[in-house]
């Protein structure tokens, strides 16, 4: 299995490390509640989670060389590391879903939206709060029964999810808690071994790899 | 082909076996057998976990951001983390 790392440095391995150990917990659990058809498991391999790894570095990379010009903000480079890692998961999801399609279309629209916002007030986007609320509100009285109303405050979670039928939502929401379980797992691995490695070079071990609890 | 209505709609039956699906994912997959809970209930569970995992999204990204910023100043550690990085 040719594991794309470009770099030998112990670190990297041990962040591969960490991950492979966590993948191989996973994925004895989930062949056995792995569906009929390939897809449910997907975002359980091994393999799509070395891919991610690997994406989700190169976007921090670009990040980094992006915020070094710019404003270095503690939360606007927060929020960038979090939309390159979006924006990673959602390519790694080779366009095959609904969410993933719509975190890459709308990186422009926010983009633009983005621009438009400087000259005019700042407008805040209809936050999710306001609309369910409003809606919960009309629901009751018309013939939309309860559960609709989670359906569609469902459909506003999922990225671009907002008129699809139901069935359709289900499977969306299905891969795409999937992906944002490896999401988290695969940032935890890399925010834990990046910190210990700068825990341990305060110390003065240089590179010393710190087998903590894995 | 996202949209297929056809005249009596996707079958119960493939409903509750997404919906049976999505409940594993749940960190609380209740299996008793047949335990019907109800849908209204899945889904707002579905909500706030999704809810949370944005949030731990939100806070790893911070996390990392943080860690990236280590990187500038120069320590043995921080050269780890540019060769990581390059």
């Amino acid at each position: 299995m040719a594991s794309t790392s470009s770099s030998t440095t112990p670190a990297a391995a041990e962040v591969e490390e960490r991950g492979r150990k966590r993948k191989r917990a996973d994925g004895a659990g989930s062949t056995a509640a792995g569906g009929a058809e390939a897809q449910p498991s997907k975002w359980r391999t091994r393999r799509e989670h070395e891919i991610y790894s690997s994406k989700l570095l190169e976007a921090i990379r670009l990040v980094r060389a992006g915020s070094s010009s710019s404003s270095g903000s503690g939360a606007t480079r927060g929020r960038a590391v979090r939309e390159a890692a979006d924006r990673a998961l959602a390519v790694a999801a080779r366009g095959r879903t609904h969410w993933s399609r719509a975190i890459l279309a709308s990186r422009r629209r926010r983009f633009q939206a983005v621009r438009r916002a400087r000259l005019r007030a700042p407008a805040t986007p209809p936050s999710r709060h306001n609309a369910a609320a409003s809606a919960a509100a009309t629901g009751q009285g018309s013939s939309a029964p309860p559960l609709a109303e989670k359906a569609r405050m469902l459909g506003w979670l999922v990225p671009g999810c907002r008129r699809l039928s139901f069935p359709t939502l289900l499977e969306e929401t299905t891969d795409y808690i999937e992906a944002l379980q490896m999401q988290v797992r695969t940032m935890a691995a890399l925010a834990e071994a990046l910190s210990a490695i700068s825990a341990n070079s305060s110390s003065g071990g240089a590179g010393s790899s710190n087998s903590s609890a894995a | 082909m996202s949209s297929r209505r056809s005249r009596a709609s996707v079958s119960e039956e493939e409903i509750n076996e997404l919906i049976s699906r999505l409940q594993t994912l749940l960190p609380n997959a209740r299996r008793r057998g047949g335990s019907q809970a109800s849908t209204t209930k899945l889904l707002k569970e579905t909500c706030s976990y999704i809810k949370s995992l944005h949030r731990e999204v939100d806070d790893l990204s911070d996390r990392l951001s943080d860690l990236m910023s280590t990187m500038d100043h120069n320590s043995p550690g921080a050269e780890i983390i540019r060769s990581l990085l390059r």
